[in-house]
């Protein structure tokens, strides 16, 4: 019952504030947003490190024709992504503003996206896995579409919705060939990475697999529904939008398409297709970041970079790789949501998006830009901040695999520095002192950040807490 | 039927049937099918009060009549369907089976949906309503007997029966020359697809001398299959049933007439004309030539295909509710196809469930627009939904469930009747078409989507929307039944591989 509460209790608090007037809605959601949290902390905190199984599993007989159950269960795969999906839906909570059109709408979507999120992750059975998949579209969509900013958050919406769709209904297919072909008439995730299917039908599978969740992730040559998607986005749906939704895609590879197609993950991986993909990913995403003059698209961009490194993590296929990529996801999902919200609160005081019409916000706004100084830090890769570790763990699995990959990847880790740090110098610093000083951050939006920023220096000083806990599943994974 | 039944013996026939009809024998026939029989008695039943009572009142009371006649013909469907009651009747040419109770609930719940929706519907346009109402029973009765029949004539009675109700319905707004287009459209082309289909079972007879379903089963074996009189047969049937499951190369009338005919019978008639006829293509090609399976596996498959293509591309570009679903139902047609063609239990309890579910998403949608009709006629613009949410946000959401589920979103029921269809023609090895089907309803999501987005953009619309009690319910029943359905499909699939049972020898 622990694991469903984590995905219904959001889902029971998105219905129910959906009506209420917006103060209500939001003191109820944070209410929600925070039980939801503190249930997936005890999961944490009682999560048995060296079980390389399922653990708080549950399994009830959904729909016995087709064989479908209804499981959950939770992994040292899942718990972090649990964990951070819970911690993100409080932060963007506790980012919106009440004073928005529709605020109750938005708070609700808000909720119901993260049950999606949650449900994707705790699924352990293959098509609850894709009804959530499927489910947490529809309130990213909504979302998208009536609280996006600029001309037309509508087609930003559908081009996203479109694109997902396109990976995720032949995923469709995929799940019911993995149903039918194995031969066994199981969707249970625990048990398919043993039966795989003949090879040849395996890479059949792979495919359609691979392009979901590549083009969710996204991998190189499908992520262009991002840049649009993230700059229609308001900053509040940003934080577990960019946080944590292009997470899903990463881990359906990691959970879905490598355990249970073990052939072509290794044959597109030796013949180098998906590792120089992410590489081309990580290489791409920086220049087009450096190109951006609006600084959300420069967060996306960078978005695309970073994603990268997880993909050639993952597809490393060794431990470190994994490890290096899971430890990512969360680094990212801790940074890219900080670098929205401040980002976003640069355009409420100034009213532009764009780099270069934004100067001397240090004098101007002295605590704010203390604090930048770290995000900025943190996501172009400072050692003893968390990112420099989950990259250094993706570089050294990719070194590992083909030093090559390693070199050219860490050509990504050279041109952060450039688009962050042009970013934050000429954002931060002027030629002569600005006239005109601007409303520093206060106490509240200072709440929101600290705990991000605490987690960037507390996963940069100490990431053995995460990765002992992943080391189990990341190996049993590896093992065949 | 009873003349039918004593008319003259089959020429081919090895032993002549048994002529003698006592009373027992007549009480039995009319049990096994009492739904029809109970539904019919009302229909004569409200004709009688049509023409007795004076014209203000009557019109209130036949819609009472006839809901109480649905649910009458519901109940007894559904006391025969816990008490396991079946068996042949009227010398095999129809049966009270599983599939017929299966399909007579499901008409049952339409007609009392229908008139839900038809009352106030009429009553705001200033239609006579009497005998809006006992037409549409009329043609429930019609697809009833589709669901239970068990001979080629009686399919073709059940045939006729609901489709010339449905041409006199389809014309019932007298003034308005669309309705006019449509109902003669509607009449043009369906005697044609009637036509075909005659022909076809006429070949059909000549080639297995009988017009006995099952008895088609035994005396047609495999070997049979080069015969050109079978095969044209097949073909000129499957020409009829795919024009009256409205599916492409044969799709041409379906959004003139949906766009012509007033609101509650494009609602029952895209709903119900496709249930009633996948019934018939079920009974008369799964359960009466399962040897020829090759054969009309192969043309259904084309057509299929084909539906799915056409339907969901020309649905982009439709500005019109009613012409927008007239293509959604095409193309859903091609998914409920996969499903015949794949048969065996899991494929034909797909294609019941998937019938099952449709009734309420697409119904529901129809049932909103409903909504929109003044005096001055059906509103069906997709542009009319302008400001829904702030008209009325029940409604709004409620139209979000149908389009999210017909696009086939979790967790409503769309998805699970497509997973369900889909798992069935994997497993048959139609592996292609559950493709061409995933990806041609990545189109449907952008049109179904595009119906919403007037419903929820911001608009200066702040009128109420007058939502009569009835009508209310219905779209809530189905907007109910959309979602939970959907959270909990276990029981409707299992009524659904109940129903199917008869066609799969079980």
């Amino acid at each position: 019952m622990t694991l469903t509460v984590i995905w219904l209790l959001p889902l029971i608090g998105a219905i129910l504030v959906a009506g209420m007037p917006p103060h209500l809605a939001k003191y109820m959601a944070i209410l929600v947003a925070l039980g939801a949290l503190a249930i997936a902390g005890f999961v944490a905190l009682s999560f048995a490190p060296n079980w390389p199984h399922y653990q708080f599993d549950e399994s009830q007989l959904w729909i016995p024709q087709l064989h479908i159950f209804y499981r959950l269960g939770i992994d040292g795969i899942s718990l972090w992504l649990v964990l951070l999906n819970a911690f993100l839906t409080l932060i963007a909570l506790l980012a919106t503003p009440t004073g928005m059109r529709g605020a109750s709408r938005f708070i609700a979507l808000m909720l119901a996206m993260s049950a999606g999120m949650a449900g994707v992750l705790l699924a352990s059975d293959l098509v609850l896995f894709y009804v959530f998949w499927e489910a947490m579209l529809i309130p990213a969509y909504f979302l998208l579409w009536l609280f996006g900013e600029g001309e037309r958050p509508g087609r930003a919406a559908l081009k996203f919705v479109l694109f997902t769709l396109v990976g995720s209904l032949l995923m469709l297919v995929g799940v019911i060939g993995e149903y039918v072909f194995t031969g066994q008439q199981t969707f249970d995730l625990s048990k398919l990475p043993t039966i795989a299917p003949s090879p040849a039908i395996q890479f059949g599978l792979f495919g359609v697999f691979a392009l979901a969740f590549g083009i969710k992730t996204p991998l190189f040559p499908l992520h262009s529904w991002l840049p649009d998607a993230y700059a229609a986005a308001p900053t509040p749906m940003l934080v577990t939008f960019a946080g944590m939704m292009g997470k899903t895609g990463a881990y359906g590879f990691l959970r879905i398409a490598i355990p249970l197609f073990p052939n072509p993950s290794y044959w597109w991986d030796w013949h180098w297709v998906i590792p120089v993909l992410a590489v081309g990913g990580i290489i791409w995403g920086a220049l087009m970041a450096i190109a951006q003059k609006d600084m959300k698209l420069l967060v996306a961009y960078s978005s695309v970079s970073h994603m990268g490194f997880i993909i050639l993590g993952i597809f490393a296929l060794n431990v470190q790789g994994q490890q290096g990529a899971l430890l990512q996801m969360v680094n990212h999902g801790i940074i890219v949501p900080a670098l929205f919200l401040m980002v976003g609160w640069i355009y409420d005081r100034t009213g532009t998006f764009d780099r270069s019409s934004v100067m001397g916000l240090a004098s101007r706004m002295p605590i704010f830009a203390g604090v930048l100084t770290v995000v900025v830090l943190a996501a172009l890769g400072l050692p003893g901040l968390n990112s420099f570790v989950g990259e250094f763990m993706t570089l050294l699995g990719a070194w590992e695999r083909a030093p090559a990959l390693a070199i050219a990847g860490a050509i990504g880790l050279i041109l952060a520095p450039i688009y962050m740090l042009r970013f934050f110098q000429g954002a931060m610093y002027a030629p002569e002192p600005y006239p005109r000083p601007l409303d520093d951050i206060g106490a509240g939006q200072l709440t929101l950040l600290a705990p991000l920023v605490v987690l960037m220096f507390a996963l940069g000083l100490a990431p053995g807490v995460l990765t002992t806990l992943m080391t189990s599943v990341a190996q049993q994974g590896l093992a065949r | 039927m009873l003349l039918l039944g004593l008319d003259e013996p089959i020429r081919h026939a090895a032993t002549a049937p048994d002529l003698t009809y006592t009373w027992s024998q007549a009480l039995s026939d009319l049990g096994q099918i009492s739904p029809i029989a109970t539904l019919t008695g009302f229909m004569l039943f409200a004709i009688v009060v049509e023409l007795a009572l004076p014209r203000p009142r009557r019109g209130g009371v036949v819609a009472m009549v006839s809901v109480v006649g649905y649910a009458y013909a519901l109940g007894t469907a559904a006391y025969r369907w816990i008490y396991g009651l079946s068996g042949p009747a009227y010398h095999g040419f129809a049966s009270g089976d599983a599939f017929a109770q299966f399909f007579e609930i499901l008409f049952a719940i339409l007609g009392i949906l229908t008139v839900a929706i038809a009352h106030p519907y009429l009553t705001r346009r200033g239609l006579r309503e009497g005998e809006f109402h006992i037409l549409i029973m009329a043609a429930v009765i019609g697809m009833m007997v589709l669901g239970s029949a068990t001979s080629l004539v009686t399919v073709f009675l059940g045939l006729e029966l609901f489709s010339i109700s449905l041409y006199i319905a389809c014309g019932f707004t007298r003034v308005e020359t669309k309705g006019q287009e449509a109902a003669a459209k509607y009449l043009l082309v369906g005697g044609f697809a009637s036509a075909f289909v005659l022909y076809g079972m006429a070949l059909v007879y000549g080639a297995s001398g009988t017009t006995l379903i099952p008895e088609i089963a035994q005396r047609i074996q495999s070997s049979a299959s080069g015969n050109p009189l079978l095969l044209m047969g097949i073909l000129l049937m499957g020409v009829g049933f795919a024009f009256k499951v409205s599916a492409a190369p044969f799709h041409m009338w379906t959004p003139d007439v949906y766009q012509g005919a007033p609101i509650p019978v494009t609602a029952f008639m895209s709903v119900g004309t496709k249930a009633a006829a996948f019934a018939m293509i079920v009974r008369v090609f799964a359960g009466g030539l399962p040897h020829l399976a090759p054969e009309w596996q192969a043309l259904l498959a084309f057509v299929a295909a084909t539906s799915m293509i056409v339907g969901n591309l020309m649905a982009i570009t439709q500005t019109s509710i009613k012409r927008l679903l007239a293509y959604s139902g095409i193309a859903q047609a091609g998914y409920i196809l996969i499903g015949v063609i794949a048969g065996g239990k899991a494929g034909l309890a797909a294609v019941l469930f998937y019938l099952f579910v449709y009734l309420f998403m697409n119904f529901g949608a129809f049932a909103v627009v409903t909504l929109l009709t003044d005096a001055d006629g059906d509103h069906d613009r997709i542009a009319d939904l302008d400001g829904l949410h702030r008209r009325s946000w029940p409604m709004a959401v409620l139209m979000t469930v149908f389009m999210l589920s017909l696009a086939g979103f979790p967790p409503f029921v769309g998805f699970f009747g497509k997973l369900f269809l889909f798992t069935a023609g994997v497993n048959a090895g139609y592996t292609w078409l559950v493709v061409l089907a995933v990806i041609t309803s990545v189109v449907s999501v952008y049109y179904y989507v595009r119906v919403l987005i007037p419903v929820w953009s911001p608009s200066a619309r702040l009128d109420g929307l007058p939502a009569p009690i009835s009508s209310r319910a219905a779209i809530l029943i189905s907007g109910a039944a959309s979602l939970g359905l959907g959270i909990y499909p276990t029981y409707a699939l299992l009524v659904s591989t109940l129903g199917a049972g008869p066609l799969t020898g079980q």
